[in-house]
């Protein structure tokens, strides 16, 4: 008898002890990751969004001591859910999540209350630039061609974009400011897919928008791109020029920034950051990158905040020119 | 022919096989469970393709896809919640035949047969005529798809069964749903009232979950307090359709299938709207009109032959011109491009052994599926012996998960019981379901594509009528519309034709 009570007692003991160094190692020392970190993604499983984010959690586990990431669609609301639901999290490093380009835009259009202020940017593993793509047959093969061409008929040419309102027809309207040309917008609603379907069908005589999502058509010769609204040439399509190098000043992307809680300590923030730059510079994760059309992008820590701020004052001028049109 | 040969070198093999297998089953399970769509298991198994080689993904893929749509009828008959929302539209028949004929086994077989002779069919298109039908989908422009939404539109006519006038009532529900949040046309907010649940408008699938299966349940609920509770036992004595039931549908089989491949290939339109027209068009040319909705062979073979039918014709843009004919083909995409596949145009031409073998791989996952269908349905068919009181705590649970598992959110959870109790009193005064739910599928279709067609042509309304497919599209649902008004007076009419003739001669 009094054997098993000194059994029990010792077990016990033993039980509090490990208990305890359990807990030490969780919470005492600042050891990070010690735990899953969950990533919410403000679009739906498949998408452009997700696809990025889940890239780049496969291969940034490497390189943040094997962490394990959870990933969370949380497509409501356009996306604002999500976006909304990361800002509002703990700011302990273990609740990170996506952010797109609408957050840019939201604000102005009095969709959602969030700023691009409320989020320490990690990185931004996708920025695809506005490209204007036209069939491969049409009478006009440079930027200038096509701007003179819209001059001519004002208000006839028929130009896709998924939405009014959303990026790619501010990019046009920014387009129609820059070369004084009035465009007719058509809109679908779904995106890339049905405007490929519209620009290879002859409904539609252009579109202005992501270029990977028309790489097929362009390597098959049924589509040209005439150039890109970015600061520096694609890695995909080299040979065509910017809108810049062509003198108008024109730099319109879409991103997708993995971000954390405004309030994030700092050297978690570096870590992950740090993070993100070995994995955004590694081979295999261009490699996959590439392989889906996307130009992989390594825009980390403080360049990728300018990048979201710097687009968010953009758009309040843009958007207001629209608002008022 | 050196391509073909390298090509079933390529599936042929141990682990590809094996990956087609495992796809097909997961797709079933993934289908028949409500609240999990195609799309989101071919997303969440897709970061597995990257672990094979070469088309191995792919094919599980296929497998999922294929899969995923037929296991949608399963819960449809059993249980009259459709696992995805292409099954609805098999509820109607399929669980009266379930149930009050109380053959379960003959409705599952029936579907089986269907979906795969519908997946097969599709298949054969897709190898055969793939350019041409490619060439045929670019054709629809704004004008065409919103005669084609408004032609779906006008089934909710002969599908609403009882009250012509509750059928349309129920049609302007799932309209007004549609409007609900961003717009995506002009980018303005519609009926949200400052919430931001409703900005992005209310998903489909809980509104699914709730109409059906949540109110089921309450009925259920209802039979077992009135009734003492009997216990069933189905035996099966075959799971293969009968010859006569064959004959009887072949036409209704063949008929779905061209429409099913057809609506798959037209780039933005899916399953859903396929099993919809695909019945409608059954009942239309049936010599057993007034049999439908009480357990017509006809009428599960023809959703499941329309809808599986869309997996070929889904591939077909995409793989002919690298359009994505559905969410699921989109996703596809993205996993034949990491295979280093680039679809599109120069497909055929560079990698005609990676067609190849996505063509074998297609007609191979269709018939593993009706394998494994036919194979299981004695299992299935177990679902309606196991007593009440333990099957609907069950699906009541499912309800909750599935609403809350589609996109992670409470707000989608109160929904479903909103449509729940909604259903559930729609039922008792005879209004149909499917009317809300073709009202949803289509309202934006044809919103969207009926503002986009008025700018194409600066507001000018004749548009409508100088495209021509668009223009017969327009005539054919004028003519569904009005045929239950109208036929009576027009039969009257003939007969007294024929009576003046007889009484001429």
């Amino acid at each position: 008898m009094e054997c098993k009570k000194v059994a029990a007692l010792v077990l016990a003991g033993a039980m509090a002890v490990t208990t305890m160094a359990g807990c030490g190692s969780a919470g005492g020392s600042a050891k990070y990751p010690s735990k899953d970190i969950s990533v919410i993604i403000p679009k739906a499983a498949g998408g452009g969004t997700d696809t990025a984010a889940r890239g780049l959690m496969q291969y940034m586990k490497e390189n943040l001591d094997g962490a394990n990431f959870v990933a969370t669609n949380k497509p409501d609301g356009g996306g604002v859910t999500g976006m909304v639901e990361t800002s509002a999290a703990k700011a302990d490093g273990y609740t990170l999540g996506m952010v797109t380009v609408e957050l840019a835009m939201f604000p102005w259009q009095d969709k959602c209350q969030v700023t691009p202020e409320d989020y320490a940017a990690i990185c931004a593993p996708i920025a695809a630039p506005a490209a204007l793509i036209v069939p491969a047959d049409a009478p006009y093969d440079s930027v200038d061609d096509f701007a003179a061409y819209c001059k001519e008929n004002p208000g006839t040419v028929q130009v896709g974009n998924s939405g009014m309102g959303a990026i790619w027809h501010v990019a046009a309207v920014s387009f129609e400011k820059e070369f004084g040309v009035e465009l007719k917008h058509i809109p679908y609603p779904n995106g890339s897919a049905d405007i490929a379907a519209a620009l290879t069908g002859g409904h539609i005589d252009a579109t202005i928008a992501d270029p990977s999502s028309y790489k097929s058509q362009v390597d098959a010769g049924e589509m040209k791109i005439l150039g890109v609204m970015s600061e520096e040439r694609s890695s995909i399509y080299p040979d065509v020029p910017t809108f810049k190098e062509l003198g108008h000043d024109l730099v319109i992307r879409a991103w997708a920034s993995l971000v954390a809680p405004k309030d994030t300590p700092e050297e978690i923030l570096t870590q992950l950051r740090d993070a993100a730059k070995t994995t955004c510079e590694s081979d295999e994760f261009k490699e996959y990158f590439e392989k889906q059309g996307i130009d992989p992008q390594c825009i980390i820590g403080d360049d990728c905040q300018k990048m979201m701020e710097d687009d968010y004052a953009m758009y309040e001028d843009l958007l207001k020119d629209i608002e008022t049109e | 022919m050196s391509d073909i040969l390298v090509a079933l070198g390529n599936v042929f093999t141990i682990g590809n096989l094996a990956g087609l297998i495992f796809g097909t089953g997961a797709g079933i399970l993934i289908g028949a469970m409500p609240g999990l769509s195609v799309n989101m298991g071919i997303a969440l198994l897709f970061p597995l393709t990257f672990a094979f080689q070469g088309v191995g993904g792919i094919l599980m893929l296929l497998g999922i896809y294929c899969g995923a749509i037929y296991g949608g009828s399963i819960s449809a008959i059993l249980l009259k919640t459709p696992g995805t929302p292409a099954s609805v539209a098999t509820t109607l028949d399929g669980y009266p035949m379930a149930t009050k004929l109380k053959q379960p086994g003959r409705a599952l077989g029936l579907s089986t047969f269907g979906s795969t002779f519908g997946g097969i069919f599709s298949a054969i298109c897709l190898i055969i005529f793939s350019p041409m039908l490619a060439s045929v989908a670019l054709k629809f422009s704004k004008p065409e798809y919103f005669a084609l939404a408004v032609f779906g539109l006008s089934i909710i006519t002969s599908v609403s069964s009882g009250s012509i006038l509750k059928g349309l009532l129920g049609g302007f529900i799932g309209l007004f749903i549609a409007t609900i949040g961003i717009d995506n046309l002009s980018g303005s907010v519609r009926f949200a009232f400052g919430s931001t649940y409703l900005l992005g408008g209310i998903s489909f699938v809980p509104i699914l979950i709730g109409l059906f299966a949540f109110s089921q349940v309450l009925q259920s609920v209802e039979d077992c307090y009135k009734e003492k509770y009997v216990k069933t036992d189905v035996k099966l004595t075959r799971v293969f359709p009968t010859w006569e039931d064959l004959k009887r549908v072949f036409v209704t089989l063949l008929r779905s299938s061209i429409i099913g491949t057809f609506i798959g290939c037209v780039p933005g339109t899916g399953g859903d709207i396929a099993s919809f027209v695909s019945y409608d068009q059954a009942k239309r040319w049936s010599k057993y009109k007034d049999n439908f909705g009480n357990g017509e062979p006809e009428g599960i073979v023809a959703p499941e032959a329309g809808n599986n039918s869309v997996s070929g014709g889904a591939m077909i843009p995409m793989l002919t011109l690298g359009i994505p004919g559905d969410g699921a083909t989109a996703i596809m995409l993205g996993a034949l491009m990491v295979q280093g596949m680039q679809p599109g145009p120069l497909l055929f031409k560079e990698q005609a052994s990676s067609v190849y073998a996505i063509f074998i791989g297609l007609l191979l996952a269709n018939a593993v599926m009706g394998l494994m269908g036919f194979s299981l349905i004695r299992v299935f068919v177990k679902v309606v012996n196991i007593p009440k009181e333990i099957l609907i705590p069950v699906i009541f649970t499912l309800t909750f998960v599935g609403a809350y598992a589609y996109n992670n959110s409470m707000n989608d959870v109160f929904v479903m019981v909103f449509c729940g109790f909604l259903g559930y009193f729609m039922n008792k005064t005879e209004f149909s379901m499917s009317a809300i739910v073709i009202g949803i599928i289509l309202g934006a279709l044809a919103e969207t594509n009926f503002r986009g067609a008025l700018t194409m042509s600066d507001g000018n309304f004749s548009i409508f009528l100088t495209h021509p497919i668009c223009a017969v599209f327009l005539a054919l649902a004028a003519i569904s519309l009005l045929s239950p008004v109208l036929g009576p007076v027009v039969k009257k009419l003939l007969g007294k034709d024929k009576a003046k003739q007889e009484t001429g001669v």
